[in-house]
């Protein structure tokens, strides 16, 4: 099963398309919006025929650079000096050298394109903050598991073998969870999606009758006539049915065949429907671990895991973003699985810290009061049709204080030997865990005039963001910081 | 195996960050917050002087206008003094404290084994009084890391090495 990597050699030759494709679409995204004005400032004075030319020309001379590119491209592993060179380049040669014990991890992937022709891609991601990321854009799926293997041996050679025969997946989603998953979640960013929908829409209508005169008064006329209850009832039903089918789409794109394979010392996650993800999830670096629940999540028995690597200063935003791992669909035992995989123990909640009643104030204040006393002012002294729509105040602050009861309710931080739980939330309850030795620092707050009623409030900041619990008793808060900081400058563990 | 002992902590018997007695800055840093704030005071007296000069509406309310600048003026230094007056910090055996803040008032902790890097800057201002600003990152991003102004360049530089020390003994 031995392959020769040590001889320089070429992508697959198809390879040749996808640099095609990839150049196309960078030039595109460059000069798509420039060319369109041009051709529409135009007017058609050149013609048609002048400008079919000049694209094919283009066309050409890409699919030449395509194919020099391909040819300038080649990679090797050098065994005496244990280090995986890229040569790239036309005018600009590059020689990409990576050090085989630098190596991170290797993921293969395949675009919707790559699947296409029948390639993958090999991208190897590399420690430290360095940003020499190395990618093979069209490999055939034996070489390019061969050489992950070649390529992580040096690493760690339990890996490598372990990989070649595919273990039984620890966890792998069926397609009626990721239904379950798609009807109860992310409603909030499927709804933002349909409402930049719908702007479009009536904007792409307005441009319409603009263009083509169509009187728009009458059309308004007809519109705010026809808006009967019926029309609205049957509109808000379309609009549910939309958002869940966006909602379910997206979740297949994102999360199909979604399976995780336990790997010694890490877990292996992959996903996708369009292009398939592989990302790796490394204990010692996870830093917080987060799981969501609300509650039809709970009538079905499912929750939804989020996992954040080590990311802040180590390297950019893209990159941080990626280190973020989601596993939907998980149920009770699966979640108890992940969390034993990552901390070799089942994080135990420790006695509650609960928000002093002041937590609500300032809230009712800003979201209650404030509008309502404004509005009134408004109505009364400004504007006075406004006034027969005041009563329409009482269910909105009877709404509002319902949330905030809630966002008190759940707005918990548990405290416990080793770990520290938060839980928040209004509608989808979060519980985000940290361990101690992975607080980077704290910091203790409190507005003066909480002193007497020794309020206040706790920020741990993490590699993965803060964790901000508000309200708490200060003394028992103060206490805590001091527990915590005996705990995380005794200890040896490092955070990452 | 090293000698192992798990005996049950007593948490008001741990050191008590609350308690620790903070360095106040340099009384000199007061002297660049005053020039800071003349620079600013004086480049928003001369906006004002030429809005009076040249718009003849605004004119009428001369007096109203330059009662409520000084009023924030007057107010503005204050709040400056007592901030400054307020912040504090204090290198312990293992960590650093850094508090400040005038409405709400934060005390943050970095113990040494989480600093990633340490930065020493002198502004124009701060030679002149020969002070320098620490800061000190961590991987816990922006809102992660301290920044303490106002600190005589040689303490400072102390500061600088002792911690520089105290992270390589870490590793």
């Amino acid at each position: 099963m031995d392959q020769d990597f040590s001889k320089p050699q070429k992508q697959s030759a198809t390879g040749v398309i996808i640099m095609f494709a990839n150049n196309l679409q960078k030039v595109i995204r460059a000069v798509a919006l420039p060319l369109i004005f041009i051709v529409l400032k135009s007017k058609g004075n050149y013609g048609i025929e002048l400008i079919l030319g000049i694209s094919f020309l283009f066309l050409l001379l890409l699919a030449i650079y395509a194919w020099f590119s391909y040819q300038q491209f080649s990679f090797f592993l050098d065994e005496d000096k244990q280090e995986f060179v890229i040569n790239e380049g036309i005018f600009n040669k590059s020689t990409l050298t990576i050090q085989l014990n630098k190596i991170q991890q290797v993921n293969i992937n395949q675009s919707l394109l790559q699947q296409i022709i029948g390639v993958y891609s090999l991208d190897i991601d590399t420690a430290g903050s360095e940003k020499k990321e190395a990618s093979i854009k069209a490999i055939d799926h034996l070489t390019a598991t061969r050489l992950k293997q070649r390529l992580l041996s040096e690493r760690d050679p339990i890996t490598a073998t372990v990989a070649v025969a595919t273990p039984k997946p620890m966890l792998k989603l069926s397609n009626a969870t990721l239904l379950k998953v798609g009807i109860t979640s992310n409603y909030g960013a499927s709804i933002l999606l349909l409402m930049g929908f719908i702007f479009g829409l009536i904007q792409f209508f307005k441009d319409y009758t603009a263009l083509f005169e169509v009187e728009t008064t009458e059309i308004y006329a007809e519109l705010s006539q026809g808006f009967g209850f019926i029309s609205i009832c049957f509109f808000i039903g379309f609009a549910l049915i939309v958002v869940l089918g966006t909602n379910i789409i997206r979740t297949f794109i994102r999360y199909f065949q979604f399976q995780i394979i336990r790997q010694t010392g890490a877990l292996a996650i992959s996903s996708g429907l369009l292009t398939r993800k592989n990302t790796l999830l490394t204990p010692k670096k996870v830093q917080l671990s987060a799981y969501s629940q609300n509650y039809f999540q709970k009538k079905l028995g499912i929750l939804n895991i989020k996992v954040k690597q080590a990311a802040y200063g180590t390297a950019d935003e893209e990159e941080s973003k990626k280190s973020h791992i989601e596993i939907p669909g998980c149920n009770e035992l699966e979640r108890q699985d992940i969390l034993k995989m990552i901390y070799d123990q089942i994080p135990q909640k420790g006695k509650a810290l609960i928000p002093n009643y002041r937590f609500l104030f300032l809230q009712i204040m800003l979201k209650i009061v404030g509008p309502s006393v404004l509005s009134c002012f408004f109505a009364f002294s400004v504007y006075q049709p406004l006034q027969p729509y005041l009563a329409l105040l009482i269910p909105y602050a009877i709404l509002v204080l319902i949330l905030l009861y809630f966002e008190y309710k759940h707005h918990r931080l548990y405290a416990s030997q080793g770990f520290i739980i938060k839980k928040s939330g209004i509608w989808d309850i979060t519980e985000e865990i940290i361990e101690i030795h992975k607080i980077q620092a704290i910091t203790s707050k409190q507005y003066f005039w909480h002193k007497k009623a020794d309020v206040g409030h706790l920020l741990l900041h993490t590699a993965a963001g803060v964790i901000h619990f508000k309200y708490g008793n200060y003394s028992q808060i103060n206490n805590l910081v001091n527990y915590w900081l005996y705990q995380l400058e005794r200890t040896k563990k490092d955070w990452i | 195996m090293q000698e192992f002992t798990n005996d049950p902590i007593d948490i008001n018997l741990l050191p008590q960050f609350q308690e620790v007695p903070l360095n106040g800055l340099s009384p000199k840093y007061w002297k660049i917050v005053v020039i800071n704030m003349g620079i600013f005071i004086a480049v928003t007296t001369i906006g004002i002087i030429f809005l009076l000069l040249f718009n003849a509406e605004i004119k009428k309310y001369t007096g109203l206008i330059i009662g409520a600048y000084l009023f924030l003026m007057v107010l503005m230094f204050l709040l400056y003094r007592a901030d400054v007056n307020r912040r504090g910090f204090a290198v312990r055996e293992k960590d650093i404290i850094y508090r400040h803040g005038l409405i709400a008032i934060s005390t943050t902790i970095i113990p040494f084994s989480r600093i990633q890097h340490i930065a020493l800057d002198e502004g124009l201002f701060s030679r002149m009084y020969q002070l320098g600003q620490l800061r000190i990152f961590t991987a816990g991003g922006n809102s992660g890391s301290l920044h303490i102004p106002g600190i005589e360049i040689e303490e400072a530089r102390q500061i600088k090495e002792l911690l520089m020390r105290q992270i390589s003994l870490q590793d």
